[in-house]
């Protein structure tokens, strides 16, 4: 009885009927003919409700439901020449509320990701100080520590869509942003403990990987929000981001949150290492390029739907959902357009509103089963609100490859099928 | 106790029944492979890179996978009957290009005779015909690194208080610790090392070393970084970024040769080698024209890169889009219906569509 199977897994049959062309309503008439005689997910005894699970220790480190395992984080092959130097991206479309789970964060590596124990692991100051100073592990644990919820966004994030719509899903137009709780120290304890000498302007944190990656950091923002962290959501720092020890820059962009941190020297001018000369600056049409472009302005993505994240329930109430963020401070407002940016309402921003946070939004309409060219405009503390990507090409150009935070639009068709688009 | 008496003790029982296993460790192997994994993939899945995949090498004739673009003197040595085993690819590795004049594989050798052995037995364990050797070396190096653990447990890091500073915390670096860790070079020539090399001496080192990803004249293979040319494109609709077109100060090509290439090999490099590399890559910039011209920690300063004026501060909030701030357009915005001016599904780009393993689309994470 095929009825039965559909019942049994409703998510995956929708998922694969939807896959194979069946318009939504098609699936909306099956689940109808089922009703008539009985819901079988409620006349039968199902298994799970017959026998017995597995005991308490069967997953000693838990992991998400069998029926979950499409949720991961991805790559695009083609965009680099090999895995170790790379990126990944998260599944934003599969995820709700403004916490990323840890195994979900994107990841962006440039020489693979360093293994380290951390009883081997030390962190130096160095330079413009008073005392250069080498701590374990251990030492740092006995700091007075903080908590906060910062996001985290790859400059280059949106990069592969400057010349127009290219990839079809936000994971890999947005994926590389990731918001956590971190559990650290702040930095500006662990460089008063070595002693910041009055000449000093800049800090520079190196990693322990194989790439040793370096960035010019002003020491007025090492002294401002800057955490030295060895926790994400409570749990130790996943390999791919940085155990046992990294460098949370709330706000400002992700390469200079330098991960398995074992090193910061303080000097009066900065490096210009290549992470800030050659990559992370931002060629503009004249052939002119900014560097040290740090902050990580407004922006905001639909999520759901999404071309990843098709509508598969037909018309009637819809969510739409997705996140908005700034670097700058807090998300006061996301505007949603249905109509490609013609016209907008106000969103309804739900759960805790942080300061460079990721942001939940949400607007629930009652679909009309029409085309939709849906579009979200995030605005900021400070009154920046997200421009359009031609507003971003008029003023650079289209070989900026960083900070891309025009806004999205997704073509929702009447099939409940979501394509990237760009519009007039 | 030595190795081999360990291994007959605890691996007896396995070991017996096998044939000869290998000198080495393939769990210490899998370390030394570290410095291979750039180029070569190995185990379940493992396809070929730039060089081949290594599944089954152990056994097999040299130049013989079908699906791989081997060099021409790697063919012949496979007609002429070379067969990968512990011996011959021990000779191989220690020096590749000294066995086989021509080979593509541009890894220098590895020096030490542990690591030759470690890194064939941990190949060996990828390879059916060869000896099982993997059951009886891991096992011994299981123990071995109980043995270590506990031996050094009474000398790890433990925490103390010092004198001074706010809560007393860390100890002082000494000066070695901060000579072996602090390499940064800045744009003015603080940090740089003495020493010196030549255009002619960095040729053969970027040959050696480098042109395998990046081209035997810095154009760069595939996806990988192109180095040289490029100038006069930073305008164009698909610049080239080089160092010769884009970077700004010749300190961050020292810089970063020497704490990071090359890829999968870090910190291999001598002082007066990147000098000689750095020298080279200005020579294929058309930055020095003269293959003699070495570069020292003398004259490195006087080295300017074409393109160091074209950078400016960050001057975002002046486009007229932040320019703007204030209250957004919320109705009426657009004078006519919006239409649709681009689709992604026209490139097939996305992973996962029809023929994304053909297409390729433009753009970088970097």
């Amino acid at each position: 009885m095929t009825d039965k199977t559909l019942s049994r897994t409703p998510q995956l049959s929708r998922r694969s009927l939807l896959k194979a062309g069946l318009a939504a309503g098609a699936v909306a008439g099956t689940a109808g003919a089922a009703r008539a005689a009985g819901d079988p997910a409620i006349t039968e005894i199902q298994d799970w409700n017959r026998y017995l699970g597995e005991g308490v220790q069967a997953r000693p480190y838990g992991t998400p439901s069998e029926f979950e395992a499409h949720v991961v984080r991805r790559d695009v092959e083609w965009l680099t020449a090999s895995t170790e130097s790379s990126v990944n991206f998260t599944p934003l479309h599969e995820l709700d509320g403004i916490l990323t789970p840890n195994g979900l964060c994107f990841e962006r590596h440039h020489g693979g990701i360093a293994e380290i124990d951390p009883a081997e692991h030390r962190l130096m100051i160095n330079g413009l100080v008073d005392t250069p100073l080498v701590f374990t592990m251990e030492d740092l644990k006995r700091f007075p520590r903080e908590n906060r919820v910062y996001f985290l966004e790859c400059a280059a994030n949106s990069g592969m869509e400057w010349r127009g719509s290219q990839l079809n899903g936000c994971q890999y137009t947005h994926g590389m942003v990731h918001c956590v709780m971190y559990t650290g120290v702040p930095l500006k304890l662990i460089l008063e403990e070595a002693g910041i000498k009055t000449n000093a302007r800049w800090v520079m944190p190196e990693g322990a990987d194989s790439a040793a990656m370096t960035r010019s950091i002003p020491l007025e923002k090492a002294l401002d929000d800057c955490l030295v962290a060895f926790k994400m959501n409570g749990e130790a720092l996943r390999p791919e981001q940085g155990y046992p020890l990294r460098l949370v820059v709330p706000g400002w962009e992700g390469n200079m949150w330098v991960k398995w941190l074992r090193r910061i020297e303080v000097g009066d001018e900065p490096w210009h290492q290549r992470e800030e000369t050659s990559k992370y600056t931002d060629l503009l049409a004249s052939g002119k390029a900014r560097r040290f472009t740090w902050v990580m302005d407004a922006k905001s993505v639909i999520t759901s739907p999404s071309p990843q994240a098709p509508v598969s329930h037909g018309k009637g109430p819809l969510v739409i959902s997705g996140v908005a963020w700034s670097g700058n401070g807090r998300i006061t407002r996301v505007d949603v357009s249905l109509d490609g940016g013609r016209n907008w309402q106000t969103a309804r921003l739900d759960g805790p509103s942080l300061p460079k946070a990721l942001h939940r939004f949400y607007l629930d309409i009652n679909w009309d089963g029409s085309d939709m060219l849906i579009q979200s405009r995030a605005m900021d503390e400070h009154g920046f609100f997200q421009p359009t990507k031609n507003e971003l090409r008029a003023a650079r150009g289209e070989n900026s490859i960083y900070h891309n935070n025009g806004i999205q639009t997704w073509h929702v068709k009447a099939d409940g099928t979501v394509e990237n688009v760009e519009v007039s | 106790m030595s190795k081999f008496l360990k291994t007959l003790c605890l691996g007896a029982a396995v070991f017996a029944l096998l044939p000869a296993a290998y000198a080495g460790d393939a769990a210490k192997g899998e370390k030394v492979f570290k410095k291979c994994a750039a180029c070569h993939a190995v185990g379940e899945g493992a396809k070929n890179k730039v060089g081949l995949e290594l599944n089954d090498i152990l056994g097999r004739t040299a130049g013989s996978l079908e699906d791989f673009k081997y060099s021409n003197a790697m063919i012949e040595a496979g007609n002429g009957g070379l067969v990968w085993d512990e011996a011959t690819l021990a000779t191989y590795l220690a020096k590749p290009k000294d066995m086989i004049k021509g080979t593509k594989m541009a890894f220098a050798g590895l020096k030490k005779q542990e690591e030759l052995d470690n890194v064939i037995a941990y190949l060996a364990s990828f390879s059916a015909a060869a000896p099982a050797g993997e059951q009886s070396s891991a096992e011994p190096a299981a123990a071995e690194a109980t043995e270590t653990a506990t031996a050094e447990a009474p000398a790890a890091p433990v925490s103390t208080v010092r004198d001074g500073g706010v809560f007393g915390l860390g100890r002082v670096a000494t000066a070695e610790e901060i000579a072996a860790w602090d390499i940064d070079i800045r744009p003015d020539g603080t940090g740089l090392p003495e020493g010196k090399g030549t255009v002619a001496e960095g040729e053969v080192l970027f040959t050696d070393n480098c042109a395998v990803c990046h081209g035997d004249f810095g154009e760069g293979v595939g996806r990988w970084p192109v180095l040289a040319g490029g100038q006069d494109t930073l305008t164009e609709e698909r610049p080239e970024k080089t160092i010769g077109s884009y970077w700004p100060y010749l300190s961050t090509v020292y810089d970063y040769v020497r704490r990071a290439m090359p890829y999968g090999n870090a910190r291999s490099l001598s002082d007066d080698e990147v000098y000689a590399l750095t020298a080279y890559l200005l020579y294929l910039n058309d930055i020095v024209t003269d293959e003699d011209f070495e570069l020292s920690n003398q004259n490195f300063t006087e080295i300017r890169l074409p393109n160091e004026d074209n950078f400016i501060a960050d001057d975002r909030a002046e486009e007229p889009q932040y320019a703007q701030k204030g209250e957004p357009c919320m109705s009426g915005c657009k004078d006519e219906a919006v239409e649709i001016t681009m689709r992604a599904r026209i490139l097939d780009v996305t992973p996962g569509s029809v023929d994304d393993d053909e297409a390729s689309g433009v753009g970088g994470v970097d």
